[in-house]
């Protein structure tokens, strides 16, 4: 039986499918990872094999024992008062949000007696309409951080909030002397109304002191392209559902963010707007590859610095007045050509947009092309910048009034400065320079060493607050659970700094809404509660681009330098949440680790592989980092992730990846210049592109309109089968996962993890091949490695009719229910592991180790009670979220009717922000799911096995346009 | 050597049965067994002798997962009226001044691994005292069933003979006619049950 990966090129009519790139130089590593069924037993010495079964037979010992169950007379507490409405067992759901940049993240929030355990986007909010991203599924376990700040501390040792109200009372007694001279507030962005309100009384008590803001992720950077390109600082929403044709530059709308979710959601909805074609064409020049680049149909690649001359191409062949035409290579003319031709139809249809990397520049040229195709207001719309607080100072600024001895207190909020400001600034010296300093965050962190007041900040989830969602709807934040931390909200300890003693949580918050809500206050209060959203979003305004604008001219050097925020811990404010850091990322499938991004062409020069080492330098300042070979990245063009080379996140951030900060200028913060110079020593990265590989060929597929309907008409032939087909119960449980509208950005694999209680195993069980998702997105190229085609497939468990797996347990513990689902009990496994080298599809995971929290954790709050937390040495899987149709199956058999076409909707399946994911019944031939699998496009993976999955998936739409150009 | 064979595997047979009745022993399945409880609770005097309606106290066993225990507020509400000065009833008063649960030692338990809902048995004709027994006949409640899984899948496999109209569910002392097994069909059919589906793993297990 071995396993062989060379028949796909031979078997295979379309292109050549390959995970990642040891495959194309058929590195012999690789092939022995291959082999084994999990890679780590290779590394097992042969002389280890005698040492393994002895270990092997202790462990049995020890399970033995395990069996016994202590007593079950245990102890039960029943209310002393049981609040009206409460069922005991079945959660409850509240309206509130979570923050991401100081943007709302509306949720509903699942709370089982009192603590939340999931967090689904709010299907009635304008955002989010009930979808979700990685950050928002993964904010439970942010709160049940065991490593947040419990109580607030000096220097270190830990006060109670009396002492920090004196110790503010004498410093409100030396600002008032001075107006506030020597006082600096230093900021995050924040949307929230309350908050914005406290600072202006700060400032009306104070109106000396000077408020900074800082911001990692671009919303500074945004304000200054938008001020240039329009004249005042805006927010730019694209209505990407009216789009029928995009072209973006270095652009990643698709990609993390606040505006994530609102963006996949009008993406799909254009995506899917016929059914027998692609329903918008996506044109990318871009640097680095990214979700958004994937799925373009026509992508070029172009070192960042080309951006501001591609677009000024674009324009002029666009006819935009004063575009010149600059010299362009053969690929970029050309993909300027059908750019523009696409584009030359549509008024009003099509939309342009461009990155922070592309600077002002690129922006201006955008935003003319834009006026010129009239799709402003129509495909764009703008509104005034909603982050606060307004007219405030810079980092660099605050750092040169500290050095030059003005400032004696610094008071900063919900943000971490010392670690995020740009290494040459020195801030965390600076910090430590000042007299007295309070720092406000949810953790002790990097500038929270620095000061003197560590104040410690409630979750989003236990506070009272109020905060808008990037369309400018507001919410207000309801807390979910009580504080379990000797914590205070922001506005708390804001009302304290305004001289108020011991105030409320919820003070503030009403104060500023009634002010709002006028006479009906309690009615809409209560409204505005339930709902999760006070209706209205901010009001558009047309502002044209201005005419006279000039961008500063770029400079020219060694190579390219871009940063980005990581895709999972974003600016490193998530760094110690488990979930995010082993969400492979999104194109790398890199976890627990950032990487310096070369393009294939940069690698060869070096003569580098994925994991060695190199040192970028910028100006002065140095890091060293692994190297990562992206296919399809620019020549010249290197990207940093931000977020990583923590030192104060906790147990679980510190001491991973390098510190992109480091190097980061603070005038040019998203794209700069720099040199690489490789290393000789490596690192071992925890990678999961090649884990878990199929046998076969033509896994991820593309079609054509044409073929489509060249194919209608024939049926596909049911395979022959010498088991019996499976008789059938009322119901039959099938999925259907469109890979077109899949953007692969691991909501569902974060919604998975959290819905099924699954563990978090660590970077090096990562290594070893051993990671625990139930559900993974497989990603695949095509095509030549300078300039690939990138597919995102959703694998997880197919719940095969025929199911290899089920012949090969020998103690029948996975089994078939009649309603189609494989089953597994995990009482009955013994953990030969047969199942999982009989499937062909390689989605069943096994528990090495007991992956489970020491019991006193507090992050076992966030378990979902209606799944088993498995232990050690047994098999697990995808299970449809048994548990939501069997909630399903009793509440309709409650009511004697049958289940609703839409009743079960797995976790996936709700979080995915493009509706990716259908589930349902395959015998009700009227459901969704039903329909699906009759489309055009439907195909079964690995079909020619006989299994007769119940996943099946839609191919992704190739044009025919495209084909023929590539023919 | 003959006597050897026989010897040794009536020891095997032997043990085998050993085990086999260990496991199902009254001391493995824990039935019989009266732990000591906060309050010296009897169900005899409450749903026995005085007739109270089990979802008086057991208020959410309609609604939900879990039948619940009742709040100390819902003691209270007859318990500061009668016996207000009870000596036996301190841990109860204590619990309402001091805002503390009272803390009652579990009786019917059922593994982690067993996901059971009250709400859809009752919904279906199952009895309360086809699983939890005669507890109008308890003074200090013991479990009267052994809560193995064959208890369970017995009734799912077969779920007919077993099943009750509607006003019978909290009625101690019903049992089935000789006609069970009829009655129960009806039932059944009336109620929907599907039969068949019952038995598969993920209905109890996730």
């Amino acid at each position: 039986m071995k396993r062989r990966i060379d028949h796909q090129s031979q078997a295979t009519a379309g292109p050549r499918v390959w995970a990642g790139i040891e495959e194309l130089s058929d590195d012999p590593r690789l092939r022995a990872l291959i082999e084994a069924e999990y890679p780590a037993v290779l590394e097992l010495p042969t002389t280890a094999r005698r040492q393994f079964l002895k270990l092997m037979g202790a462990s049995f010992a020890l399970a033995g024992l395990t069996g016994c169950e202590k007593s079950s007379f245990v102890a039960a507490l029943p209310y002393v008062d049981q609040p009206a409405n409460e069922t005991i067992g079945l959660p409850r759901y509240y309206a509130t949000a979570v923050l991401l940049d100081g943007y709302a993240q509306p949720v509903i929030s699942t709370t089982h007696a009192g603590r939340p355990t999931k967090l689904d986007g709010n299907p009635d909010h304008p955002v989010t309409r009930g979808r979700s991203d990685v950050f928002m599924q993964s904010a439970v376990l942010q709160l049940y951080d065991p490593d947040r700040a419990a109580a607030p501390s000096r220097h270190g040792e830990p006060v109670n909030w009396s002492d920090v109200e004196s110790a503010m009372g004498t410093m409100r007694e030396n600002w008032r002397a001075d107006q506030g001279d020597r006082v600096r507030l230093l900021l995050g962005p924040t949307t929230s109304p309350t908050l914005l309100r406290q600072i202006d009384a700060f400032r009306k008590q104070f109106p000396k002191a000077r408020v900074h803001l800082h911001t990692t992720t671009g919303l500074e950077a945004g304000r200054q392209i938008t001020t240039a390109v329009y004249g005042q600082a805006v927010d730019l929403h694209y209505e990407l559902a009216n789009c029928d044709v995009v072209v973006g530059f270095d652009e990643d709308f698709l990609g993390p963010g606040p505006d994530q979710v609102r963006n996949a959601f009008g993406w799909s909805q254009a995506r899917r707007r016929f059914g027998d074609r692609p329903g918008n064409l996506l044109f990318m020049a871009e640097s680095v590859p990214s979700a958004t680049g994937a799925l373009a149909h026509q992508r070029l690649i172009a070192d960042a610095r080309r951006m501001p001359a591609l677009v000024e191409a674009l324009a002029s062949a666009l006819g935009v007045a004063g575009a010149t035409k600059p010299e362009l290579a053969e690929a970029e003319a050309g993909w300027i050509e059908r750019a523009a031709d696409a584009c030359k139809e549509k008024i009003g249809r099509s939309l342009f947009v461009s990155g922070l990397s592309g600077g002002i520049a690129t922006a201006l040229w955008v935003a003319r092309i834009n006026q010129q195709l009239g799709n402003g207001g129509e495909t764009l719309k703008l509104t005034a910048s909603l982050a606060g607080p307004s007219e405030t100072g810079t980092l660099a600024a605050l750092v040169s009034d500290i050095n030059a001895g003005h400032v004696t207190s610094l008071i900063v909020l919900d943000c971490n400065p010392a670690y995020t400001g740009p290494g040459e600034l020195e801030l965390g010296a600076a910090i430590a320079r000042v007299r007295s300093s309070l720092h406000i965050g949810l953790q002790r962190d990097e500038t929270g060493e620095k000061c003197e007041w560590q104040l410690p900040l409630a979750h989003a989830l236990e506070s009272w607050s109020d905060a808008k969602a990037v369309d400018g709807t507001a919410t207000i934040l309801q807390p979910v659970i009580s504080p379990f931390y000797d914590v205070k909200t922001a506005h708390q300890i804001f009302a304290m700094l305004l001289g108020e003693t011991d105030p409320s949580s919820d003070a503030a918050v009403r104060e500023t809404w009634r002010q709002n809500f006028g006479d009906a206050f309690e009615v809409r209060w209560r409204q505005a509660l339930h709902d999760g959203f006070v209706e209205g979003a901010a009001p558009f305004v047309t502002v044209p681009p201005a005419a006279d604008a000039t961008a500063p001219p770029g400079t020219a050097g060694d190579l390219d330098i871009v940063f980005q925020p990581d895709p999972t811990i974003w600016d490193g404010r998530f760094a110690n949440v488990g979930w995010l850091q082993e969400l492979p990322k999104t194109l790398t499938t890199v976890t627990w680790s950032n990487v310096i991004a070369v393009s294939p062409a940069l690698a060869k020069r070096l003569a580098a592989a994925n994991g060695d080492h190199a040192e970028v330098a910028i100006g002065k300042r140095r890091i060293n980092g692994p190297l990562w070979v992206m296919p399809g990245q620019a020549d010249n063009t290197v990207a940093l992730y931000l977020g990583y080379g923590r030192t104060r996140a906790g147990r679980v951030g510190d001491g991973l990846g390098y510190d992109a900060y480091q190097v980061r200028p603070d005038a040019e913060p998203w794209l700069t210049q720099g040199s690489l110079r490789k290393l000789d020593t490596r690192d071992d990265l925890p990678v999961t592109q090649l884990h878990h590989r199929m046998e076969g060929f033509d896994f991820a597929r593309e079609v054509s309109p044409t073929q489509v309907k060249e194919a209608s008409g024939h049926p596909s032939i049911d395979q022959a089968s010498l088991y019996a087909k499976w008789p059938s119960a009322k119901n039959a449980w099938g999925m259907v996962i469109d890979l077109d509208s899949c953007i692969g950005c691991n909501a569902c694999v974060a919604a998975c993890t959290a819905e099924n209680n699954v563990p978090v195993v660590g970077a090096d069980q990562v290594r070893a091949g051993r990671e625990m998702h139930w559900l993974r997105i497989a990603r695949y190229y095509t095509g030549d490695i300078a300039e690939p085609r990138s597919f995102f497939e959703p694998v997880p468990c197919m719940h095969c009719e025929d199911a290899p797996c089920e012949m090969g347990c020998p103690v029948h513990a996975t089994t078939h229910s009649p309603e189609g689902v494989n089953q597994m009990v995990y009482n009955r496994c013994i953990g030969t592991r047969t199942c999982s080298s009989y499937c062909p599809y390689k989605v069943r995971r096994f528990n090495f180790y007991d992956y489970r929290a020491p019991a006193d954790s507090p992050t076992h709050a966030a378990h979902n009670p209606d799944v088993t937390v498995r232990s050690r040495g047994v098999m697990e899987k995808c299970t449809y979220c048994t548990q939501r149709i069997e909630a399903a199956h009793v509440a309709a058999d409650k009511e004697n009717r049958p289940i609703r076409d839409g009743e079960v909707v797995t976790a996936c399946q709700q979080a995915c922000p493009t509706k990716a994911i259908v589930f349902g019944d395959v015998n009700d031939p009227t459901s969704e799911v039903a329909r699906l699998k009759r489309d055009g496009r439907h195909y079964v993976l690995l079909e020619e096995q006989g299994t007769r999955p119940r996943t099946t998936y839609l191919a992704r739409w190739r044009e025919d346009e495209t084909e023929s150009r590539r023919r | 050597m003959r006597l050897f064979l026989i010897g040794g595997l009536s020891l095997v047979g032997g043990s085998v049965v050993a085990v086999v009745g260990f496991a199902r022993s009254a001391y493995m399945t824990e039935t019989d067994i009266r732990p000591q409880q906060p309050v010296p609770f009897s169900h005899r005097h409450h749903a026995g002798e005085l007739g109270i309606d089990c979802r008086y106290c057991h208020s959410n066993v309609e609604m939900g997962p879990r039948a619940g225990l009742p709040p100390t507020e819902t003691c209270m509400t007859c318990h500061s009226e009668i016996w207000s000065n009870a000596a036996m009833l301190e841990p109860v008063r204590e619990s309402l001044a001091r805002n503390t649960p009272i803390q009652w030692t579990r009786v019917a338990k059922l593994p982690d691994y067993v996901f059971f809902r009250h709400d859809i048995h009752i919904a279906k004709g199952v009895g309360c005292e086809s699983c939890h027994g005669r507890i109008d006949q308890m003074a200090l409640t013991y479990r009267a069933k052994a809560f193995t899984m064959e208890f369970c899948i017995d009734c799912h496999r077969d779920p007919a003979p077993r099943l009750r109209l509607p006003d019978h569910i909290t009625d101690m002392a019903w049992r089935p006619t000789a006609n069970a097994r009829k009655e129960g069909e009806a039932i059944a059919a009336h109620e929907g049950i599907r039969f068949g589906e019952l038995t598969h793993c993920y209905v109890c297990h996730r």
